[in-house]
């Protein structure tokens, strides 16, 4: 059985995001809001630009009572491409601006290509550097996958309850000790929370 | 001068006393020496607390490797160091080697120490108060002495044995108790340090009718002056408990060993010498193991009346009970602790609960107690049971009350408590509610049509990518820095370079003719290659038309250099410069 809490998530040796959807329904089916939106999370990482992935996400997250936050329009721009795709495009932009700033001799018509190239190049490695930048926030975000974890005021399994978090909330961790990690809320919220009621979206290889 | 006579008779008896105890230390050592050839002293034998005593093990005709350090209670040892010497015995110097041991005490008591090696006596040592006179120190006139100790009567149940050396009382408050009822008693015993060498352990009951809770702990010590004798006292507060019913009479004996006078008339030479001389008397004694028993009391133990609740575990005392849960809210299949307090005085070790033993929609678990003394010997304290519960089913839940019967001794009947019912609410589990999801809206499963991929981790974040981007990176920077850096030199071709370099020499030499047929020369190459005509095309027309102002400059350098091939004309070093400025603009131009 697959189905398991905590950080003991079952982990397919290969990835796809059509597999990590499946899983994510199967999470949603058996009534693990927490895994079924680490699933998700974890397919929109390979295709963003999937609508089911991102309709079952939030439908999810609605049917746990956990708030969704409604993106931006540039988080929706850079992260409408696939990473991988956009990671290329990148390094073609940095091409074409290369090839632009080297070649320096021609005529006017060489010129005007010259300057086209440049210009879309910078728009690739813009693009592609604001897609890394909002994959870098998702690589420290984590979802809770077990119901009323305890965020608490210091790494101790004694420490005080600052308040609780639902499952399947999305939170991300700026720190750790030992077998807690330090979390913030989207809310702005920060809290000890023990490693084993949170499960990060990005797995470690 | 009767009394001048009896002083000096004193003196007389002190002094012949003195010479007895050397005779008997110089034969007990010669006789040792005889048969074990070692043994051991303690020098002093009664010390001052935060003072310490030295042992000397001296073996003779020989070395002793090392001796076993004892454990004494309340005693540190140390070995100091080893020595060897001289050892004068009946006269006679006997070589021999020392261990030097020092005693540090930890509280003041009569210590007895084991034998240091096989077949040795054990040592005494008494130590005392720091406060307390020496009782050695012999009075010197110019320190003020201690006030005398008055002679007191003999405190009322107290009778003086092994020679008035010692004593045990038995102090129990009431003389008719019920069986099971622990009743706080005090044992006491009394001892004259110095004549009572050391206590071989805790006092025990004449009769098996009855228990004694443990007496291993160190005894509660004072001091009194009966009859005139300082006498340290051992109090042992503890608990008696009667076995069965009947009329009883108790005693406790404690186990001491005594210096004891071998006739009544040494006794009485030491009572007539009085404290410290006395001493001197007892010293030499040999002390014997005795014990010691207290007065008997009379005690009537009663037997508990019929007819006791079913719940009824024995406890006999006066309680008082309480009941809580923790957690006070839980959700379902969350474990929440169920304590029940019992507080008062009495036989805890009886003091029984089962809780609850079944309860429907709960999970129960078996039951763990702790008890908590108020006093050192635990009649009085709380005992707190717990049971861990885990609910079944979420709502309003209700506890009921806990029962406890017991006997108590001051009603003289049996009583039952109850607590107060708990209830609490359970909420429903998390993982109930997670099952509630609603699944309906979720859209269908995919086909396994996408690629799989080794990683989850994106592409700019793997080494290799960023090692490819990087380089190509560098090398566009690189390329990028190249032609930026051949820019800035001028742009100039190699054979521009040269031609340039050739006007420089010509116009440092002064050669003017030389400078201007290079001049005129490169520039009609410059010209027609960037027009893409024949050099012999590059006519005045043509330069005004295509440079200008600057044409008719360069048309005034061709005709200078004309004149200065057919008349010598010879230029200035400054006009050199004018012309060098003009000549590079053109050349680079053409090159760029």
């Amino acid at each position: 059985m697959l189905l398991m809490v905590g950080c003991a998530v079952a982990q397919p040796t290969r990835y796809s995001a059509d597999g990590l959807y499946n899983q994510g329904n199967s999470y949603a089916r058996a009534g693990k809001p927490g895994l079924a939106v680490l699933s998700y999370e974890r397919a929109a990482l390979l295709a963003p630009d999937d609508g089911d992935i991102r309709a079952n996400l939030e439908y999810i997250r609605a049917s746990a009572h956990v708030p969704i936050e409604p993106s931006g329009r540039f988080a929706r721009i850079a992260g409408a491409v696939r990473p991988t795709l956009a990671a290329w495009l990148g390094v073609v932009g940095m091409a074409l601006i290369g090839t632009g700033l080297v070649a320096t001799k021609g005529g006017l018509w060489i010129r005007w290509i010259r300057a086209g190239g440049i210009v879309a190049g910078a728009a690739l490695v813009a693009l592609a550097i604001s897609n890394a930048m909002l994959l870098w926030t998702r690589m420290h975000e984590a979802v809770v996958v077990i119901n009323n974890t305890p965020a608490r005021v210091s790494p101790v399994p004694m420490g005080d309850t600052a308040f609780v978090l639902p499952e399947a909330e999305t939170v991300s961790i700026t720190a750790a000790y030992g077998d807690f990690v330090l979390i913030r809320t989207r809310d702005g919220h920060s809290g000890w929370v023990a490693r084993a009621n949170v499960s990060a979206v990005m797995p470690r290889s | 001068m009767h009394s001048r006579q009896r002083h000096w008779g004193r003196v007389i008896v002190v002094v012949l006393s003195l010479l007895a105890a050397t005779t008997g230390v110089v034969a007990a050592a010669d006789a040792t020496a005889d048969t074990t050839l070692s043994y051991a002293t303690i020098e002093p034998d009664r010390i001052k607390l935060g003072d310490t005593a030295g042992i000397r093990v001296t073996t003779l005709y020989g070395h002793l490797t090392s001796v076993s350090l004892p454990t004494v209670p309340g005693l540190e040892f140390e070995i100091t160091g080893r020595t060897e010497g001289l050892e004068f015995i009946a006269g006679k110097s006997v070589p021999a080697s020392f261990i030097l041991i020092r005693v540090t005490p930890k509280f003041v008591g009569v210590f007895t120490i084991p034998g240091l090696i096989p077949g040795a006596k054990p040592l005494g040592l008494e130590v005392v108060n720091g406060n307390e006179p020496n009782p050695y120190a012999f009075h010197n006139p110019g320190v003020p002495q201690p006030k005398p100790v008055a002679p007191a009567p003999i405190p009322k149940g107290i009778v003086l044995k092994a020679g008035g050396a010692a004593f045990v009382q038995l102090l129990i408050p009431k003389h008719a108790i019920y069986v099971g009822e622990s009743m706080p008693i005090d044992i006491e015993v009394g001892i004259r340090p110095g004549i009572v060498t050391s206590l071989n352990g805790p006092p025990t009951l004449s009769s098996s009718d009855f228990t004694l809770n443990d007496l291993s702990k160190q005894p509660i010590r004072r001091e009194q002056v009966i009859e005139g004798s300082p006498f340290e006292i051992l109090t042992w507060h503890t608990v008696l408990a009667a076995v069965k019913p009947g009329e009883f009479s108790l005693a406790v004996e404690a186990p001491l060993s005594v210096r004891d006078a071998r006739s009544t008339q040494d006794s009485a030479i030491a009572a007539r010498l009085g404290w410290p001389f006395s001493q001197i008397i007892y010293n030499n004694l040999t002390p014997k193991d005795v014990k010691v028993p207290s007065p008997a009391s009379e005690l009537t133990v009663l037997p508990l009346p019929p007819g006791g609740p079913k719940e009824f575990s024995g406890a006999v005392g006066d309680f008082q009970v309480t009941s809580d849960i923790s957690p006070a809210s839980a959700a379902v299949g969350e474990p929440q602790t169920l304590r029940l307090h019992i507080s008062g005085a009495g036989n805890f070790d009886r003091v029984n609960a089962t809780m609850v033993d079944h309860l429907d929609h709960w999970k129960t678990y078996p039951v763990k107690s702790a008890f908590t003394p108020r006093n050192a010997v635990g009649y009085s304290g709380e005992k707190v049971f717990e049971q861990p519960l885990i609910a079944e089913l979420a709502g309003e839940q209700s506890i009921p009350a806990l029962e406890f019967s017991y006997f108590n001794p001051n009603t003289q009947r049996y009583e039952r408590v109850d607590t107060q019912p708990i209830n609490v609410t359970i909420a429903a589990s998390p993982d109930a509610v997670a099952r509630s999801l609603d699944t309906k809206g979720l859209r269908p499963d995919h086909p396994q049509t996408r690629a799989e991929m080794d990683e989850l981790r994106p592409l700019y974040f793997r080494e290799q990518f960023l090692a490819v981007s990087s380089v190509l990176a560098l090398l566009l920077a690189g390329s990028w820095f190249g032609v930026r850096r051949r820019g800035a030199m001028g742009g100039v071709s190699k054979a521009t370079e040269r031609v340039l370099r050739q006007l420089d020499a010509a116009a440092r030499a002064g050669e003017s003719a030389s400078f201007f047929e290079i001049a005129q020369h490169a520039l009609l190459e410059a010209f027609a290659r960037r027009w893409r005509i024949a050099p012999d095309k590059v006519t005045s027309v043509e330069l005004q038309a295509r440079l200008g102002s600057t044409g008719e400059e360069i048309e005034r350098l061709f005709a200078l250099a004309d004149e200065t091939r057919y008349s010598g004309y010879e230029m200035a070093a400054a006009d050199f410069q004018s012309w060098m400025v003009l000549i590079r603009s053109q050349l680079t131009r053409v090159d760029n």
